[in-house]
């Protein structure tokens, strides 16, 4: 199958400082790849890369056989979603408004949205759920229905993948079960491509159909949950001693102090 | 921010661009006649066409070189600093940037002075150096509080940016003072109503200069208001929607300073105007720079025209700047907007 993001021997640094190297990383469309490592092992700057925000210092990111550094902004905005941490809200849009924002690259300057954008909207306020939360302002809803918003909003993208950098760090485990659910639903049922960062050991088990680890801006380990959720890997990820135990298809992850 | 209803708030955005800038179009409509048709010499308009027919020379002279061009540079100055104070606002992600709190206004109005002493009064290739050597001087100020303002992660601290402007306004206009303390009385008197904000000019010749530099400045502003929006959901995520933030940023920089400082350049720092109006219509209409922008222009425009008639009347024949009426309403304004929202965050 033809993958949506390919990248080969991409490495990444700040000034003089290296970040990431000799990432190695393919997706192929209706898949969801977890992405787990310490603070500071270099996740947010890979995906960073990998939706054409940052550019490599060296190797190759492709969108579909082309370079992602090389691609028009617009082209990619159309293709890949990218949902932040803690995303940035300035000024008081409301819940609509900053959903309708995903259509900008399908509008041009002096053009506003037409009735088939606000359609797509309101389809993608219903999938996550907060249709009717359309006219609340986004500095009053909660965090989770806030990360809701952007989620619909990269939705209304329209795009193949959805890269999400620890999409429920900050919420309660009701918020991020529903929202792990959703990503999945989107998978299954659209055949959209996800590539999330996440600390949530527990949840990488049942969303994710493959794994990454970084270590200090390598690859650690990679492959199917089963594979690299161990005591020994996550013990040498994450610097600390842990123990990994598996119950009835369900992970138990603790330290060992 | 507070937002007020009236029905218009959730509105589909082009409905609501369409009503509010016809309805603020034909307010400034109202008010520019108004204003046109007051003064210490009262013309009215059957007088006017009066004095079209038979041709009375006073009157002619009045209408046709004081009162008219004289409504238009209100409008031209108030619509000028209103949506640059919208833009540098969407720039600075902060609604208390402006032309006045960044000491852009400072910047230019000693750009100007400078040009004025030195004896630069002249055209270059038909553009008036005043105004360019005030656009540098905008320019130059907007770079230095932005660099200054701007912490980690690309953030503009609030404390540090107004800090900034501050600081700026007083190196100016202490250098302002330099100069007036060296003048003779008369270039000083001059020079003191100028940087209080007056829009006394006579004839068009004054219109036309200024609006060579405001007309490209405010295009390119509104052809940026999209970009702008995504801007406020942060860098990065401006970026993944296709923006091009470096490239937006510079148009900004470039079309603000042009603008506001070929206004500055003539009316010399018209305070609170670039402040309270895109407030103002951001808790009427929301916060998207598509309607904010433009809208701007609009009421700006029609505030001061407003502000100048009253300047011009309030104790005829005696006209005070108008800079003295923006600054006390607007003064007025905030210390109201302080004490409603007391408990509240109002930024």
């Amino acid at each position: 199958m033809a993958t949506i993001i390919n990248c080969s021997d991409l490495a990444f640094s700040y000034n003089e400082t290296s970040v990431l190297r000799g990432i190695n990383l393919s997706i192929v469309p209706g898949k969801m790849l977890g992405i787990l490592g310490a603070n500071g092992a270099g996740k947010s700057t890979l995906l960073k890369i990998l939706c054409g925000v940052l550019k490599p210092k060296s190797g190759e990111a492709l969108f579909k056989d082309k370079e992602l550094s090389k691609m028009d902004r617009r082209e990619i905005a159309k293709g890949i979603a990218y949902i932040p941490q803690d995303p940035m809200f300035a000024f008081p849009f409301t819940v609509n408004e900053v959903v309708l924002m995903g259509r900008a690259p399908y509008i041009g300057s002096f053009e506003f949205e037409r009735e088939k954008d606000r359609e797509i909207a309101k389809r993608a306020m219903e999938t996550v759920g907060i249709f009717h939360l359309k006219d609340r302002l986004i500095s009053e809803v909660s965090a989770g229905e806030r990360q809701l918003s952007s989620i619909a909003r990269g939705l209304v993208q329209e795009p193949e993948i959805m890269i999400l950098d620890e999409p429920a760090t900050y919420l309660d485990v009701k918020h991020r079960t529903e929202i792990m659910n959703i990503l999945r639903e989107l998978k299954e049922e659209r055949g959209l491509s996800i590539i999330a960062a996440t600390h949530d050991i527990f949840s990488s088990l049942f969303y994710f159909d493959e794994i990454m680890i970084l270590k200090d801006g390598s690859i650690l380990a990679e492959g199917k949950s089963d594979e690299v959720i161990n005591s020994e890997i996550l013990s040498s990820a994450y610097g600390i001693q842990v123990t990994v135990k598996k119950e009835n298809g369900r992970v138990f992850v603790f330290p060992n102090q | 921010m507070k937002q007020i209803e009236f029905g218009l708030f959730n509105m589909s955005t082009n409905r609501k661009f369409l009503i509010s800038t016809v309805l603020l179009f034909v307010l400034w409509i109202i008010v520019a006649l108004i204003a046109i048709f007051t003064g210490t010499y009262s013309i009215g308009p059957f007088e006017a066409f009066e004095a079209f027919s038979n041709s009375d020379e006073l009157s002619k002279t009045i209408f046709f070189k004081i009162r008219i061009p004289r409504v238009l540079m209100a409008t031209i100055a108030g619509g000028t600093l209103a949506i640059t104070g919208a833009a540098l606002q969407a720039l600075f992600r902060n609604p208390l940037a402006s032309p006045f709190t960044l000491g852009i206004s400072g910047g230019a109005s000693l750009g100007a002075l400078l040009a004025l002493k030195s004896g630069l009064a002249v055209g270059f290739l038909g553009f008036s150096m005043v105004s360019i050597s005030a656009f540098i001087f905008s320019l130059l100020t907007m770079l230095f509080v932005y660099s200054v303002s701007k912490v980690r992660g690309g953030v503009v601290a609030t404390g540090r940016l107004l800090l900034a402007g501050v600081v700026a306004n007083f190196l100016y206009s202490a250098v302002i003072m330099f100069i007036q303390f060296f003048s003779t009385f008369t270039e000083s008197l001059q020079t003191m109503r100028w940087v209080m904000g007056s829009l006394d000019i006579v004839g068009f010749d004054t219109v036309w200069k200024t609006l060579i530099f405001v007309i490209p400045g405010c295009l390119i502003l509104l052809s940026l208001t999209k970009d702008m929006n995504l801007f406020g959901l942060g860098d990065d995520v401006a970026l993944s929607l296709g923006v091009n933030v470096k490239r937006m940023e510079k148009k900004i920089y470039f079309a603000t300073s042009l603008a506001a400082g070929a206004v500055i350049s003539v009316t010399g720092p018209i305070g609170f105007v670039g402040l309270i109006i895109p407030h103002i219509l951001r808790m009427v209409l929301g916060v998207d720079n598509r309607i904010i922008l433009p809208c701007s222009f609009l009421l700006g425009a029609t505030f001061l025209t407003a502000a100048d008639t009253v300047s011009r009347t309030i104790i005829s024949p005696v006209e005070i700047p108008v800079g003295i009426i923006t600054a006390s309403i607007g003064g007025i304004f905030f210390l109201w907007l302080l004490i409603k929202t007391k408990k509240e965050i109002i930024v």
